[in-house]
């Protein structure tokens, strides 16, 4: 197999005295799509903020695509910040789908997708209004262009922000509990467009607790607990033939 | 008792009112552009993680706010002369004096407001690619602007007010104004009504649009 997309070595992050993650290693293939599980407070948000550096982490390497993600350690062992400019590039490649959707709320629809490739790529506007127009487009939001964000439902919101996302043409996906903060009617929408890039051969990582989502559509389960990895597989040996305790008694109270 | 308010010899004097003005908007205005500039950097440094950077800003901050600004004006145009040699007019002692003071409730005007603003806007920015200035400047400053715009309009009312303080340096101001007519007219209670009332005239304008502001851009977001 190729070398992955995303590797995490060993990470390590703690707030305060709370050691959130105990040693995470993790290997994302391109094209893959990896779903993590685990009960709430096991450290599955933070390990993806790691993957792009919107969080820090204390020890241990992040890679994207063969660069460090953050932080280089040198061959003496010191740990280098990454410049800024570097950090920014490589996110610009990661897209990130946040629980909250987190659009800019003083900017309507199509000015939140065009955000990115105007400002950070540098795009002349016609062609980002034209590539923004093809992804509400494919969102199913065509018709929200200019509305602001306020006026959206949540299903709306999500799949607007994984236009965002998506206008970036990134190379890999980060999705942080993409419909923890829907109502049960609206998750469908926001997961027939994932399903919809994963079936175009995007490379994913999806934080979820949408266990049909992660059967259905993951190449491969990880399930985390505690800031460790307890075990990892296709979602087959997971659902159905968990190695792992712990693994089986949270499927048992999620899938009830 | 009676007493016969006589108005008319204050019409009379309605120039000297329309000179104070525009010394009191010369002093305001300097004071805000000072104020603004010197409150924003103030602001950054005291939201700043490093302490090198928020110890020096949050004791500058604190230092202003807790002493009276008349001692303030004073101190920089008769002590600074004997500390550093360097004297300033006391029309520029008065603009330096309020925006300096003006800048300490600026900075945390901005320091809170950008705070209000929540930590996914700034994650969802970096997250396509924004390196941090720029994410402030194009997502985080422009909302946190629209919050910033009460507290700032309430702190512009008091500026205005607190430039009344330029007439202990004899300043032409406003209220030095007032205080000569009075020596020549014999007549406080309508000199100081009607100063009241041009005070009002300025500032209530300021604070109804804020008010405007503030509901047109809560209709939007």
């Amino acid at each position: 197999m190729a070398d992955p997309m995303i590797r995490a070595v060993d990470l390590h992050k703690r707030y305060g005295t709370h050691e959130v993650l105990r040693g995470i290693d993790l290997e994302v293939y391109r094209g893959e799509v990896v779903v993590v599980i685990g009960p709430s407070g096991s450290g599955k948000s933070t390990l993806l903020k790691c993957l792009n550096l919107l969080e820090e982490y204390e020890r241990g390497e992040v890679w994207f695509d063969g660069a460090p993600v953050g932080y280089r350690t040198l061959p003496n062992g010191r740990r280098i910040r990454e410049r800024e400019s570097r950090l920014s590039l490589l996110r610009a490649r990661i897209g990130m789908v946040f629980q909250s959707f987190n659009l800019f709320p003083h900017k309507t629809v199509l000015e939140n997708v065009i955000e990115g490739p105007t400002v950070v790529l540098g795009q002349p506007l016609a062609q980002a209004r034209a590539l923004g127009t093809d992804l509400l487009r494919k969102v199913g939001l065509a018709q929200k262009a200019d509305a602001y964000p306020s006026k959206l439902s949540g299903g709306q919101q999500q799949r607007a922000a994984i236009a965002r996302s998506l206008a970036m043409r990134p190379q890999a996906m980060l999705f942080d509990e993409p419909t923890s903060a829907l109502d049960p009617e609206l998750v469908g929408e926001v997961l027939d467009v994932m399903k919809a890039l994963a079936g175009e051969g995007m490379t994913m990582v999806v934080v979820t607790h949408e266990m049909g989502f992660a059967r259905e559509v993951g190449d491969r389960v990880v399930m985390m607990d505690e800031g460790v990895v307890v075990e990892a597989g296709t979602p087959d040996q997971i659902f159905t033939a968990p190695a792992h305790r712990r693994t089986e008694s949270f499927l048992a109270k999620v899938l009830r | 008792m009676s007493y016969t308010w006589r108005f008319d010899v204050v019409w009379d004097y309605r120039a000297v009112f329309l000179r104070g003005v525009l010394v009191t908007g010369e002093l305001t205005g300097g004071a805000l552009v000072l104020g603004l500039a010197l409150g924003l950097v103030l602001g950054m440094a005291k939201g700043s993680r490093l302490w090198i950077l928020r110890v020096p800003a949050t004791v500058y901050v604190e230092f202003f706010r807790s002493t009276p600004t008349l001692v303030q004006l004073v101190w920089i145009y008769y002590s600074m002369p004997i500390l550093t040699g360097l004297q300033l007019s006391s029309t520029v002692s008065v603009i330096v004096g309020l925006g300096l003071n003006a800048a300490a409730y600026f900075a945390e005007i901005f320091r809170a407001g950008i705070a209000s603003i929540d930590r996914g806007q700034m994650h969802a920015a970096q997250s396509i690619g924004m390196r941090y200035s720029q994410a402030m400047r194009r997502i985080i400053l422009p909302q946190a602007i629209r919050r910033m715009v009460p507290p700032f309009m309430n702190e512009v009312a008091n500026l205005i007010k607190l430039s009344t303080l330029a007439s202990v340096l004899a300043v032409s101001e406003l209220l030095h104004e007032a205080q000569n007519l009075i020596t020549n007219t014999f007549r406080p209670l309508e000199v100081y009504t009607t100063l009241a009332i041009v005070f009002a005239i300025i500032i209530f304008p300021i604070i109804y649009l804020s008010r405007r502001l503030e509901i047109a851009w809560g209709a939007r977001s």
